[in-house]
Parts: structure tokens; C-alpha cells; sequence
């Protein structure tokens, strides 16, 4: 029996008390979310201010949201939907009427004033659709263009937890695929009520013919398509379940040649072709499996509706032979028992539809509301930065047990810790990615929880071994972290301070070397998360970025794994120089990098084990050496 | 003409995309599916066509139904009609039940053979070729392109088949009922006609920069979700929303573009609708009139033709999928046609002399390796005495003239295998040669790490000696036979190349353990992670080597992978394995776990080792110092070390904070062999 395992929680699960208390921290992303509503001339208004309320909108708002700020366009789009669907109903009435009053009777002015008639008709119908469709589809993609935002920027919000349990190509899913069918909310409205104009239209025109008959038709069709609906249901689900192992086949396609050079690596393809039949076999046993069932249900309503269009034809008929329905009430009457099951079946799709917009909107309302990671506070920022850092009893569940540590302004000190998770926690306490179970990180005597998470950042960044980087030049990457403001203050500043404060971070890092070894040095263009280069040079280009955002205080995470020795040794005497005067804390465990620094501390079993120079630590403690010589 | 967003939007720059199939050749192929199973396609399309035949039959019992209300006939007379209706009504849905499932079962026979044969070409193509065109592009093909086959296979297909088989009945009925009728109906085939060539001609541009827009924003998402630690680190997020937004903006502006093109096209056809309609009406109105038709039979053309809107629509609203996935199968059919590596093997894998300490290595390794034992032993009984070549190499036998001697079905034995690089100079454009005059012999059984700065060429080496690369001039040779020879398949398996990259394949453990060897059994598997140090962990995995591991599955953290990728290469045991910087990229502490793992892994075969850590270095037999594409030093770790040189400068800055290390009179793994 194979056990899908959920991933292992990282831990960081927000202790259990209450909602979290949510303050406004006014970033930018709110001002984003406006900008991008103003495209539709909607306005957002429950979204970011839902998260910085601390009410949690449900999937319903979503929707309601969704149609509120389209309302305009929606209305447009069931005028048009009703004069589409009146219209189309009105063709079979139109035929009748023909028949009975000028292919009947032979009277030419009958035949050209009803073909006048049908030709206005088809002109409602085609005029309808065409302008309600397109405002429809506008509604519904501008709705979704805002819902996109928001999801965009509650992931990326100052205050986190949104992404927590959820990967990247989850999110990316919900931020498409599920905005695509909630925002389908607007779709479905028109498509409703469209349905519904048929169907008054119909119920008109042959209650019109005959009352016995329109009741018939009328009462008959529901149970129907109820009927039919009951057959499906099983099918559906049975289908459903076939159609998820049929798509495992396209599974295990990418996944294979995904692992490609794994593969020829070790002369493994006649076993991962032979896995690969396999799977592909399996998945089409299945795919007939529910092919057949799916033929099966086609067949019995296609009886079923047959069977209720003999019904109504032997009532109309004999009606008519009692003379009570003219030849012409016949027509009509046979051509609407086949329309009348389109626009209930619209009708019904609609449900279906609404059901699937309604749990997409859910899962979005779930991200949304997501609790914060940290809950930040609302104190000002020291104006002058020294940059004395105090951890004083930090405590985790995974791996921290009461770390306390000072560090001087200025100082850089080598912090080695053993203990991978204990390594995880810190730099996410320190971080403000997450709240520490017990302790308190202070910054000049201010501690980074009662500041708002963006203003700590600023004071405290933590660059991580393996940060991503973004599409665009190298330049731009480095420049992104250029001034913690962001990029306004780095349009803010004259263009020599910037090429200046560029080039020495770029050397400080190694990046200068990345850059001549690229087409276009640093004006070369990096794919998304800098695929296009190789791990060494894209630690190379994060770290660079990370010196140059110049932060009063710098934490790095093991910058040079995946870098040459002769580099290494580079980048450590790189910044040491860049960073005189500004406090660093290097969190690695490479003596090339512990041999620059001040001071070190070592970690170990969640607390402090170690304090003193890289070189006496190396003599007196045999733990330490064991941790960082190779 | 445009291709797909998908495959393009990951396409690096100045890539030489996969071919793409002709028309005449994508149409060929279709047949070459399509023959083995005609008997089945003609019942597939007697049934359809009876059922839609049948369906069909409703309209003129309606008409006559009416002609018997306008002749006055009594009530009673309606009930043969109604009874008609019901059987036709049953007839129709069980014909129904039998053509569905007949045209799913044909269709999805042929999608299936045609992704099995996709995959297998795709898994044999030489990687050179893939690495060309990126990664990207075969991905595309086996995941996006086949899904849109099966899209279209799986509904619009029978959808397409029943609306055609409607369109061409109904068109026969109406001729029965009077063949004026059929030329009033026609008159709207000449606007729907052009409704059809017009859209064509404009939709597949918008679509495909739809598509284009859709995929950019979709990465736009990924790129902003995925690194919003990051973004949140540098306050980048209103940078980063913007892009989003515009993306989204414009891929929401080529959807409208597109739906107003939708609209359009159906305005035409509406057009058509009613030229036709009126058209089959006033014929009736004149024949009734001259007596030739009575009213039920103007009736029944007029509902027969209305009754042609909806399937009308379907059918011409399917040409753009048809479009869409023909495109799909050219680039289907262009991977299935490229040469299978195999193909240029031009001799089976050789068969040197063994050596004298080739037995006592062999008893040194895990009992995990059956299959491989049992190809070695029949090696020994074979030995040198070279019956005609068969086996391994299928197909590529009786190619061979050699006077060589070759066991059938065996590889390189372990002890004769050799590597010999022989003036070698290869680059990846012409002009920039990363490799010059490159010599190099490793002697079986021996371990050499190839050291040097990035960009010295000692990737690239590893892979020309595992065959990857073909070297522009100079030749590397295997247990003395030149790789060109031995062919993809014999090198493949008598070297291994563990690289950076890992990837966890999707599913049990043991199935990704069986990549390497199909036939182990659990305790051979378990032999394997034991000795690569994974079995602890493995045995508190949650269903232990059952666990389902990879995308979807238990995530394993990067280490663990890589002494995944280690066990696979214990259980394929190749005479020959290179280790690409397989342990660089795990962290300190970690890489230091891998570095014993890595060394149990490669006990007992001949090694090479891209070094990235000195320390890996150190415990070789041999250190080989690359720079610039050039071999600036060889020999022992130790004496190396005396003489100054470029590794002696490495070295030096590598132990310049290590004083527990010098000169590697201490190194820091055991040594090798007591």
C-alpha cells in the first residue's frame, strides 16, 4: 500500500492562542492592490484591509466581491445574455408560425413579413451575443485580474504566513487556476439568467398553444433532467477517480524526462521506458474504463430525452387531430420540448458552476486570510542605527533552548551552529519570518517584534545561502538590494554613488568574476530564480545583492557553499573590508570565512557552547574543531 | 509558424529547438498508427454513423406525425408514431453506448502507443542533442503537447466525429425529402466557408500569444511566490506586484482579443443560419404551394435543418483545436522520427585482458549486486575467447568486424576498465575550445579527482568521458575501446556520471532504486542505502523503502537525495563512475556525511572525481589540476603537494585556516584502502 506522507512541518506552526492581533502596517501593497483595481474600476476594499482587520473574508465575499465590482459590466452581459437566449428560443416559434401562416396558406405577404420577423430575430440573437459575451468575459477577467493581485500580495505581504504549508507552485495554481474559476462567478451569472429567459420564453409560448401540452413540457423537463442528473452522478464520481490515474501518465512523462541526465547518467532508460509502458497501460485501462461509463451515460439520457420527445409529440398530436391545437401549435410545440432542455440545462451547469467557483473561492479566502507568520508591532525605528544586536533567551521548539548573545556595533562575529534546525530557527526568528516561542531579539535596545516587520528587515537583513534571484540583468539584481528602501531610494541617489556602492559590492562578493564570464557582463539578462547560471555564480550574485542593500545589520547564511576555495578566500577578505564599521553576523561553518571574523560563538544543543577568537576556539575546543575542519 | 507558448517560454536564447514533423510526415504517421487497427476504426465509425443515422430518423416521423394531423386523422393514428419514436429513441442511445466507446477505445489506443513511443525515443535521444534545444523544450513536448492530443482525443474528437456524421445524414435526409431542399440549404455553406478560412487565418496568431502572455505571468507568479522570503528581504514586493500586474494586465487583454474574435465568428455563422433557414423555408412555402411536398415535408426539412445549428457551430468551432493539436503531433512526431542514440553503436562493449586483482576488489563489495555478479561470472567462462557479439547492444552486433575478443551480453569487466583520453580538444561553440590537447589515463581500479577553478573544463571532461559529448578532435577510450565504438548503450552502462543535479523520480523508493537495477531484490536495495549510509534514515521514512518519495510525495532534503543518487550508482554498478561535484552543493556538515558515502560508493571501481572540496581530493590516488582547458599537473596528492605548483596554491589557501590539516599528512577522511 503506498502512504503519501505529508511534508514534515518545518515547526513553525504560530503557537496556539487566539486570533492573531493584526495591525495595520501600512506597507506598500495595499497601494499595489488600489492600482491594479483601478484597471476594472473596482475597488478591493476587503482584501488587504480584511488581513490588516483581522477578520478573514470567506469564499462568498470573494464572490460577492467579484460581482459587486463588475456590477456594470454583469448588467450589460444578462441584457445581452436574455436577448440572445429569448432569441434563440424564438427561431422554432418562428418556424411554426411560418408554417402555419404562409407555407399553410400560400400567401406570399405572410411568407416575406414572418422571413422579416426571423431576420430581426436572428439580428436580437447574434447582437446579443456578441456584445453581452464580451462584456461577460470582461467582467469575469478583470475580476480575476484583481483577485490575482491580492493573492499576489498577501503572499508577499511584510507580515508573512501565507505561504506556510503551501508550495510555490501551489500558490502560483490558486493565484490561476482557482482565480480563473472563482472570478467564472461573473460568467455564470449571465449564463443563469440567460437560461432562465429561455425558459420563460418557451413556458410563454406554449402555455400560449395549449395549456394541457405547456404543462406537460414544462412539468415533465425537471424531473428529467433530475433523473438524468441521478444516472450521471455516480458516473461523474467513478469518472473522476479514473480520469486521476489516467493523468498520471503525463505524471511520470515529465517527471522522467524532468530526471533525464539522472537517468543516462546511470544507463537507466530501458528500465524507466519499461516503468513508463507500465504506467501508461494502467492509465489507459483506466481512461476506457471511464470512456465507457461516460458512453453509458450519453446513451441513457439520449433514451430518456427521446422517450419525452415521443411523449410530447403523442399529446400535441392527438390534440391536434381533436382539432384543439393548430397544425402550426403542433410545430411549435414539438421544436420547444428539444429547445426547453438547453436552457435547463444551462440552468443546471450553472449550479455546477457556481459550486466549483464557490470552493476555489474558498481555498483563495484561506490565503488571504491566512494568519500572519509574525504580528509586528508599531514602534519607531531607532533614527540612527548603531547596529547592537542582543538575543537574550531565545527559545524554539526545534532546536533552540535560551540562546542569549550580544554583538557589538561594528563587530563581525562567526556564529557556527550544529544543529541544522537549530541553524533554520534562528535565522527565521532573526529574520522576522517567524515569532520565537520564548525571548526577545533586540536592535539598539528596540526589539525587532514591537517593529513593524518591513522596518526590521531594513534594520536586520538575513541573506540566505540559497536567496532567489529575479528576471532581469545582473545589474539590476545586485541594484534590487541597493538602499534597504528599495528602488526608490536607489533612483533617489546621484548615479555615481549608485555605480560606486554597485561595483564594490559586486567585488566583495566574487560577482565581478560571474560578470565577466556572462555575454554581457552585468547587463546580462538572468531567467527566473537565475536558472541560467550555475550554483556558484548565483551565490556569488545574492550575496552581492545582500552587501550592497548595506543593512546596519548583516546576517549571512553559509555564502560561500557552493564557491572554489581560491574564491572563498576572496569574498572573506572581500567583506571584511566592506563591512568595517557595520555589524555582521556570519552563520557558517567554513574556516576561511570563521578566520575573518572578530569573534565566534558556537551553538550547540540549542545554546551556547563556545565564545572566543576563530583561533583560540580552534585550539581549546576539540568540539569546535571537530565541527569546522574538514 | 508560432509555436506553442509553453515550449517557448522556457527556451533559453540561441537554442536548437527539436525538429518539428511535416505535415505529409505527421499525416503519415496518424496512418502508420491508424493501420494496425482499421478494424476497429471501421466499426467505430459503422456505429457512430448508425447511431447518428438512426437519431436522425426522429425528424421525418415528426413530419409525418403532422402530416397526419393536417389529413385529419384521429388520435388514435398518432400512437404508431409515438411508438416509432420510442425505439428509435432506444435504438439511437444504444448505438450510441457502442460508437462512443468504440471511437474512445481507438483513439486512446493510439494516443497511448504514440506517448509510449514518445517517451521511449525521448529517453534515448543523446542528451547532447536534449541539452541543445534545453530541457525545457522536451518537457514541453511530453507534457504540454501530449495533453493537448489527449484533450482533443479524449472530447472533441468523438464530438467532432458525431457533429460531421449529423451535418452529412441530415444533408441526405433533407435530399430525400425533396433535393430542393438540399440546394436551399447549401446556400449558407458559401459564408460559413468563409467564416472558416477568415478565423483560421486570425485566431491562431492571438492565441498564440495568448498562450505566450498566460505562460509569462504564470512565471511572473511563480517567481514572485516562490521567493517571497526574498522579496520581503529587500522590500521588493511593490517592485515585484507591479511586474505581476502587468503581466496579468496583458494576459487578460489577449483573452479579450481572443473572446471578441469568438464572437465574431459566431455573428457569421449566425449570418448563415439564417440564410439557410429562410432560404429552406421559402422553398418549402413554393413547393407546398405547387403541390410537390405536402406541409409535413417542408416541416421536417425546416426542423432538420435547424436541428443542424448546434452540430454546425461544434464542428467549426473544433478547427482551431484540430489546428492546435496538429501542431502538438508535428513536434510529436519530429522527437519519434529523431535518431535513437542506439542507432550509431557500432560495437559491443569490449572485452580486456583481466586483471590480476580483479577477483579480491570484486569480494570487497556489498552483496547487492546479483544481476551484475552473474554478468561477470559469465564473463570469466566466456573469457577471451569471443564468440560472436549479441545481447546488450540490440541490433548493433552484427556490425561488428573485429578481431576483439566479446562476450555476449556482458560489459567492460571491472578490472579492464581503463579510461584514456587521448589529445582531446572540444568546445560548446566553435572558436571557444574549453578543452585543449587534453591527455589523460586512469589506470583501472584507480581514483583520480580532477581539481581546478571554476571554468577550468572539469565538467566538461567528465562528460566527454561519459560519453556525452563527442570531443572534436582526439578520442577517449574505455578498457581500450574508443567510445564511438563501444556505442551510447555499452557506454552507458560501463560508466556512470553522478552530476549536481538530483531529482528524486516520483514514487516508491524502491522503484526509484530500480532505475539502476530492475531486478533487486529488496534485501540487494537495502545492501545498497547501507552502503552509501542511508538506510537509518530510510527505515524511519513512514512506510520505510516503501515510501512514496518525489514530486507529490514525502519530500527528502537535499542530502538524502544526493545519497539516493549514490545508492543507484552502487545497485548500477558501471566498471567506471565519475562523481560531478555530487557532494558540493550540500553544506558543510552535511557534505561531509556525502563525502563518506561517496567513497564507499566508488570502492572498488575505477573513479573519477570532479573535486570541489580539496578535502575530496585528498584520499585519491591521483590529483589532476585543470586550467583553462588544459592539464597543468598530475600525481599523487602528496607529492604534489612538495613541489609548488598550481595545486600546491590551492592547497595552501584551502588549509591556510585549517591547521589540523597540513599538507594532508592528516587527511581528513580515512584512508581509502589500509
Amino acid at each position: 500500500m503506498n502512504v503519501v506522507v505529508p511534508p514534515p512541518t518545518d515547526g513553525g506552526a504560530p503557537p496556539a492562542d487566539g486570533d492573531a492581533p493584526a495591525a495595520h502596517d501600512g506597507t506598500a501593497h495595499a497601494g499595489i492592490a488600489h492600482a491594479g483595481a483601478a484597471h476594472s474600476g473596482a475597488v478591493p476594499s476587503t482584501g488587504t484591509a480584511g488581513l490588516a482587520g483581522g477578520d478573514q473574508p470567506t469564499g462568498g465575499d470573494l464572490l460577492r466581491a467579484a460581482v459587486r465590482g463588475q456590477r456594470r459590466r454583469l448588467a450589460g452581459g444578462v441584457v445581452g445574455a436574455i436577448c440572445h437566449q429569448g432569441g434563440e428560443a424564438l427561431v422554432p416559434v418562428l418556424i411554426g408560425v411560418i408554417i402555419d401562416r404562409a407555407v399553410a396558406t400560400g400567401a406570399t405577404s405572410g411568407l416575406l413579413a414572418w422571413l422579416g420577423a426571423l431576420a430581426a430575430d436572428f439580428v436580437l440573437l447574434s447582437l446579443g451575443f456578441r456584445f453581452g459575451f464580451r462584456v461577460t468575459v470582461n467582467a469575469s477577467e478583470w475580476a480575476g485580474h484583481d483577485l490575482r493581485l491580492r493573492v499576489a500580495a498577501r503572499v508577499v505581504d511584510d507580515r508573512g504566513g501565507a505561504e506556510e504549508g503551501r508550495l510555490a507552485g501551489e500558490l502560483t495554481n490558486l493565484a490561476t487556476s482557482d482565480v480563473r474559476r472563482a472570478s467564472a462567478v461573473n460568467l455564470v451569472m449571465p449564463g443563469g439568467t440567460a437560461g432562465f429567459a429561455g425558459l420563460v420564453v418557451a413556458a410563454v409560448a406554449l402555455l400560449n398553444v395549449s395549456i394541457v401540452l405547456g404543462l406537460l413540457v414544462l412539468l415533465g423537463t425537471p424531473p428529467l433532467l433530475w433523473l438524468s442528473h441521478l444516472l450521471g452522478r455516480p458516473l461523474e464520481r467513478r469518472s473522476a477517480v479514473e480520469q486521476e490515474r489516467a493523468a498520471r501518465a503525463s505524471g511520470v512523462a515529465t517527471d522522467l524526462a524532468t530526471g533525464l541526465r539522472v537517468l543516462k547518467g546511470i544507463g537507466a532508460e530501458d528500465a524507466a521506458v519499461a516503468r513508463y509502458r507500465r504506467t501508461s497501460q494502467d492509465s489507459l485501462a483506466a481512461t476506457l474504463r471511464a470512456a465507457r461509463a461516460q458512453a453509458g451515460f450519453d446513451g441513457a439520457v439520449l433514451v430518456l430525452n427521446g422517450i419525452f420527445l415521443a411523449v410530447v409529440a403523442l399529446l400535441a398530436g392527438r390534440l391536434a387531430a381533436h382539432g384543439e391545437i393548430s397544425i402550426g401549435g403542433l410545430v411549435t410545440a414539438v421544436g420547444l420540448a428539444q429547445y426547453l432542455l438547453s436552457p435547463l440545462g444551462m440552468v443546471t451547469t450553472v449550479i455546477g458552476q457556481f459550486a466549483q467557483a464557490r470552493a476555489s473561492a474558498t481555498r483563495i479566502a484561506a490565503v488571504l486570510g491566512a494568519r500572519p507568520a509574525v504580528a509586528g508591532g508599531r514602534a519607531d525605528p531607532p533614527a540612527h542605527p548603531h547596529g547592537r544586536l542582543r538575543i537574550g533567551g531565545l527559545a524554539c521548539v526545534d532546536g533552540l533552548r535560551g540562546v542569549d548573545l550580544d554583538v557589538a556595533p561594528g563587530e563581525l562575529l562567526g556564529l557556527v551552529v550544529t544543529d541544522p534546525d537549530a541553524t533554520g530557527a534562528l535565522l527565521r526568528c532573526l529574520a522576522r519570518e517567524r515569532d520565537p516561542d520564548a525571548g526577545v531579539v533586540e536592535l539598539d535596545g528596540v526589539s525587532l517584534a514591537d517593529l513593524p516587520p518591513g522596518e526590521a528587515r531594513r534594520l536586520l537583513l538575513v541573506a540566505d545561502h540559497d536567496a532567489d534571484l529575479f528576471a532581469g540583468t545582473l545589474a539590476e539584481n545586485v541594484a534590487s538590494g541597493l538602499a534597504a528602501d528599495g528602488p526608490a531610494m536607489f533612483a533617489a541617489a546621484d548615479a555615481p554613488t549608485r555605480a560606486a556602492a554597485l561595483s564594490s559590492a559586486l567585488a566583495a562578493a566574487g560577482a565581478d568574476e560571474v560578470a565577466r564570464a556572462l555575454p554581457d557582463g552585468v547587463d546580462t539578462e538572468i531567467s527566473e530564480f537565475g536558472r541560467s547560471l550555475s550554483g556558484g555564480q548565483r551565490q556569488r550574485v545574492a550575496l552581492a545583492r545582500a552587501l550592497a542593500a548595506d543593512p546596519p545589520v548583516l546576517v549571512l547564511h553559509e555564502p560561500t557553499t557552493a564557491v572554489d576555495t581560491v574564491t572563498e578566500a576572496r569574498i572573506a577578505t572581500g567583506l571584511r573590508e566592506l563591512r568595517r564599521g557595520r555589524t555582521t553576523v556570519l552563520v557558517a561553518t567554513s574556516p576561511a570565512l570563521l578566520a575573518v571574523t572578530d569573534r565566534v560563538v558556537m551553538l550547540d544543543g540549542g545554546g551556547v557552547r563556545a565564545d572566543g577568537t576563530h583561533r583560540d576556539l580552534l585550539d581549546s575546543d576539540a568540539g569546535y574543531r571537530a565541527a569546522v575542519l574538514a | 509558424m508560432t509555436a506553442p507558448g509553453g515550449s517557448t517560454a522556457g527556451t533559453a536564447p540561441g537554442a536548437v529547438l527539436l525538429p518539428t514533423a511535416s505535415g505529409a510526415r505527421t499525416g503519415a504517421a496518424v496512418g502508420e498508427l491508424l493501420r494496425p487497427r482499421w478494424a476497429l476504426a471501421v466499426a467505430a465509425l459503422v456505429a457512430v454513423a448508425a447511431a447518428t443515422g438512426v437519431g436522425l430518423l426522429t425528424a421525418p416521423i415528426l413530419g409525418h406525425l403532422v402530416d397526419l394531423a393536417v389529413d385529419g386523422h384521429r388520435a388514435a393514428a398518432m400512437t404508431t408514431p409515438f411508438l416509432f419514436l420510442v425505439v428509435v429513441a432506444v435504438v439511437a442511445g444504444a448505438l450510441t453506448v457502442v460508437g462512443e466507446s468504440l471511437v474512445a477505445r481507438l483513439g486512446e489506443d493510439m494516443l497511448a502507443e504514440l506517448r509510449e513511443r514518445l517517451v521511449a525515443r525521448a529517453l534515448r535521444l543523446p542528451l547532447e542533442r536534449v541539452e541543445a534545444a534545453g530541457t525545457g523544450d522536451l518537457t514541453a513536448r511530453v507534457t504540454n503537447d501530449v495533453g493537448m492530443i489527449a484533450d482533443v482525443v479524449r472530447s472533441a474528437l468523438p464530438q467532432f466525429a458525431r457533429a460531421g456524421l449529423t451535418i452529412g445524414l441530415t444533408l441526405v435526409g433533407i435530399a430525400v425529402l425533396d433535393w430542393r431542399f438540399l440546394l436551399a440549404a447549401l446556400l449558407a455553406t458559401p459564408v460559413q466557408a468563409a467564416t472558416v478560412r477568415w478565423y483560421a487565418r486570425t485566431a491562431p496568431p492571438v492565441y498564440a500569444t495568448q498562450r505566450i502572455a498566460a505562460g509569462a505571468q504564470q512565471q511572473q507568479l511563480l517567481e514572485t511566490v516562490g521567493g517571497a522570503a526574498t522579496v520581503r528581504a529587500f522590500h521588493l514586493s511593490a517592485r515585484q506586484l507591479g511586474r505581476v500586474e502587468e503581466r496579468s494586465a496583458t494576459a487578460v487583454r489577449w483573452t479579450l482579443s481572443g473572446t471578441a474574435l469568438i464572437t465574431r465568428f459566431f455573428g457569421r455563422l449566425n449570418l448563415a443560419e439564417f440564410i439557410g433557414l429562410a432560404a429552406v423555408l421559402s422553398t418549402g412555402f413554393l413547393l407546398v404551394r405547387h403541390d410537390a411536398v405536402s406541409i409535413g415535408t417542408a416541416t421536417a426539412a425546416a426542423l432538420y435543418f435547424h436541428n443542424l445549428f448546434n452540430p454546425i457551430n461544434a464542428a467549426l468551432s473544433l478547427v482551431d483545436d484540430a489546428q492546435a493539436a496538429g501542431a502538438s503531433l508535428a513536434r510529436l512526431v519530429g522527437v519519434i522520427d529523431l535518431p535513437d542514440e542506439t542507432a550509431t553503436a557500432a560495437a559491443p562493449p569490449p572485452q580486456g585482458t583481466r586483471a590480476a586483482d580483479g577477483n579480491g576488489r570484486r569480494t570487497a563489495r556489498p552483496p547487492a549486486e546479483a544481476s551484475s555478479v552473474v554478468s561477470t561470472a559469465s564473463v570469466f567462462s566466456t573469457a577471451s575467447t569471443g564468440p560472436a557479439p549479441a545481447g546488450v547492444l540490440a541490433g548493433a552486433g552484427q556490425q561488428v568486424a573485429t578481431a576483439r575478443p566479446v562476450a555476449p551480453g556482458v560489459l567492460v569487466e571491472p578490472s579492464a576498465a581503463s579510461v584514456s583520453v587521448a589529445r582531446v580538444t572540444f568546445g560548446y561553440r566553435p572558436g571557444h575550445d574549453v578543452l585543449r590537447d587534453v591527455d589523460l589515463t586512469v589506470r583501472a581500479g584507480e581514483r583520480v579527482a580532477l581539481v581546478g577553478a571554476s571554468g577550468a573544463g572539469k565538467t566538461t571532461l567528465a562528460k566527454l568521458i561519459a560519453g556525452i559529448h563527442l570531443p572534436s578532435r582526439g578520442s577517449v577510450s574505455i578498457g581500450g575501446v574508443p567510445l564511438d565504438e563501444l556505442g551510447p548503450a555499452a557506454t552507458r552502462r560501463t560508466v556512470a556520471l553522478v552530476t549536481q543535479e538530483v531529482h528524486v523520480f516520483a514514487g516508491l523508493l524502491t522503484d526509484d532504486l530500480r532505475l539502476a537495477a530492475p531486478g533487486a531484490t529488496d534485501d540487494e536495495l537495502r545492501a545498497a542505502l547501507d552502503t552509501v549510509g542511508a538506510l537509518a534514515w530510510v527505515q524511519l521514512l513512514p512506510a520505510g523503502l516503501d515510501t512514496v518519495v518525489g514530486e507529490g510525495g514525502h519530500r527528502l532534503t537535499v542530502a538524502q537525495a544526493q545519497q539516493l543518487a549514490l545508492a543507484r550508482l552502487v545497485l548500477a554498478d558501471p566498471p567506471v563512475a565519475i562523481l560531478d561535484e555530487a557532494t558540493a552543493e550540500a553544506g558543510s556538515a552535511a557534505a561531509r556525511a556525502l563525502d563518506a558515502a561517496a567513497d564507499a560508493a566508488l570502492r572498488g571501481r575505477t573513479a573519477i572525481l570532479v573535486a570541489h572540496r580539496l578535502a575530496q581530493a585528498a584520499t585519491a590516488d591521483r590529483v589532476v589540476v585543470l586550467d583553462e582547458g588544459r592539464v597543468v599537473e598530475s600525481g599523487p596528492h602528496a607529492e604534489l603537494l612538495t613541489t609548488p605548483g598550481p595545486y600546491a596554491t590551492l592547497w595552501s589557501a584551502w588549509t591556510a585556516h585549517r591547521p589540523d590539516a597540513p599538507g594532508g599528512s592528516v587527511p581528513p577522511l580515512a584512508p581509502r584502502r589500509a
